[in-house]
């Protein structure tokens, strides 16, 4: 196949010693090896969602408890993209595990502005685009095309948006696909709904579902989705995925439970 | 960071909240408004680790709390070390007042050995009163009078230690004028805290007038005058 000036040359290489990595939004900005003992069972750190912009959190947030899980809103609260690279650049570079860093994606343009400030840095693996709940399938090609540079670039999405994201993300073929958090609602204080991503042993099945889908399809998936358990993690690895992505699990107190994995 | 192995011997009943006694070494309990998180060895259901503090209880034993319902006196718990900025009573301090503003005065209640030993007169403000197998864990040297007696004594402590929860802080910015603080204080926000620390979720975000901090890192105590008239 013969390239031509009006393809774009896009890395297809993500390599992950291990077969795991946490969720985005469970470790913070940069990894910490004094705090997170289980570091070295991770192939990459990803980082919070980071946005262009500052974010403040949440008026709502809230943490609501249900069974087999919890609903988490939070607002996404993080120094926007500027102040994320200069406090964390050293610590990145520093770390004894690949970053990939979480964008949460507006536009095309402010895409593009993000990704370059990260290309150049040391010990950055890839970008992965967190794309809002609306993104239609031309919203993707635009935002696979903006973060087309020096990086890598992983798709993040829920299980919600495989209708309509599935077929486009055969075509586009990213270096891989991040299977992240459903979103839901629970009652929260004041009688108001509170609308927030589920975690937790309860979304498993959806999860698995979803990520059988996406491999089916011929894709590179990394699964989140409650794996808790061995047993999970196993199913997970039976459908194909290349790694599994862990969350709650990681704020356990009981160290030997991520060990297990 | 080292995990942590004790028995919970025993649960008792603190108003409408279970406590338990926790049997850890005395170098590894935590300070009044610190925190332990913990996780119960013996049920495996719990999918986040419960933050537990130190509560009122029997002189000498660290009581916790508080416990969900299904943790039974033997249960086995994991537990980090004591986590984030707890109290810190002025060792000058003579009039101590602790304000429980619509929770359980439990926690602070922990403050008042401290208080004690420096001969510190301690009134507790709190209403409703608090209930019986709370005010029994009391030393008489306590005082106990409703909320309203503070705001009509402002004056009278120079130092004040408060409980609330983060959802009702502009509360707090009411009971004093904007250009006075009338005494020192600290205020334990109660708020959830799933990541213990760990993944900056920001749901226990507090706005300062330092600006926003995390209740698991940077609390979950905080100087009163940080969340007084929070622009």
């Amino acid at each position: 196949m013969w390239l031509d000036d009006s393809s774009p040359i896009r890395k297809q290489d993500l390599t992950l010693s291990k077969p795991f990595v946490n969720a985005a939004g469970t470790l913070g900005f940069a990894p910490d090896p004094h705090t997170m003992p289980f570091l070295e069972q991770l192939g990459a750190f990803i980082t919070n969602p980071i946005s262009r912009k500052p974010r403040v959190p949440a008026g709502n947030r809230a943490c609501l408890p249900f069974p087999g899980g919890f609903l988490l809103h939070t607002g996404l609260p993080n120094p926007g993209i500027s102040r994320a690279v200069s406090r964390n650049q050293h610590r990145w570079a520093g770390a004894p595990l690949p970053v990939i860093v979480h964008l949460l994606v507006e536009t095309p343009e402010t895409l593009a502005e993000m990704v370059q400030k990260l290309e150049g840095q040391e010990n950055i693996l890839a970008v992965e685009l967190g794309l809002s709940l609306d993104c239609t399938p031309e919203d993707l090609s635009a935002l696979m095309e903006a973060a087309a540079g020096e990086l890598p670039v992983l798709v993040s999405l829920g299980p919600e948006q495989l209708p309509i994201l599935l077929e486009p993300l055969n075509a586009l073929n990213p270096v891989a696909v991040h299977l992240t958090a459903l979103r839901g609602a629970l009652p929260g204080g004041y009688g108001k709904l509170v609308t927030g991503r589920l975690y937790g042993p309860a979304v498993f099945p959806i999860m698995l579902h979803a990520a059988q889908m996406l491999v089916g399809a011929g894709l590179r998936v990394i699964a989140d989705g409650g794996s808790d358990e061995s047993w999970q993690v196993d199913a997970l690895r039976d459908v194909r995925v290349t790694a599994v992505g862990l969350a709650e699990i990681l704020w356990n107190v009981d160290s030997r439970r991520v060990s297990k994995r | 960071m080292a995990e942590l192995r004790g028995k919970l011997t025993e649960v008792f009943q603190l108003g409408n909240e279970r406590a338990g006694i926790l049997d850890l070494p005395v170098k590894l309990w935590p300070q009044p408004g610190q925190y332990l998180p913990c996780q119960n060895l013996s049920r495996d259901s719990a999918v986040l680790p419960t933050n537990l503090f130190n509560v009122i209880g029997p002189k000498g034993k660290l009581s916790v709390g508080l416990l969900p319902g299904d943790w039974d006196p033997g249960n086995t718990l994991a537990a980090l070390p004591p986590q984030g900025h707890g109290f810190d009573l002025p060792a000058d301090a003579r009039r101590v007042g602790l304000l429980a503003m619509g929770v359980s005065p439990a926690r602070l209640l922990t403050l008042v050995e401290h208080a004690l030993a420096q001969d510190a007169a301690i009134t507790l403000f709190c209403t409703p009163t608090p209930p019986g197998d709370i005010l029994d864990w009391l030393p008489t040297a306590v005082e106990v009078s409703p909320f309203t007696s503070l705001l009509d004594n402002l004056d009278w402590p120079d130092y004040l230690a408060v409980e609330i929860s983060r959802e009702d802080l502009d509360d707090l910015s009411a009971l004093f004028e904007e250009s006075r603080l009338p005494f020192p204080g600290q205020v334990l926000v109660r708020t959830a805290m799933p990541c213990r620390g760990l993944g900056e979720c920001g749901v226990c975000s507090v706005k300062t007038t330092q600006g926003w901090k995390l209740a698991c890192k940077d609390g979950p105590v905080f100087p009163l005058e940080e969340l007084i008239h929070v622009a």
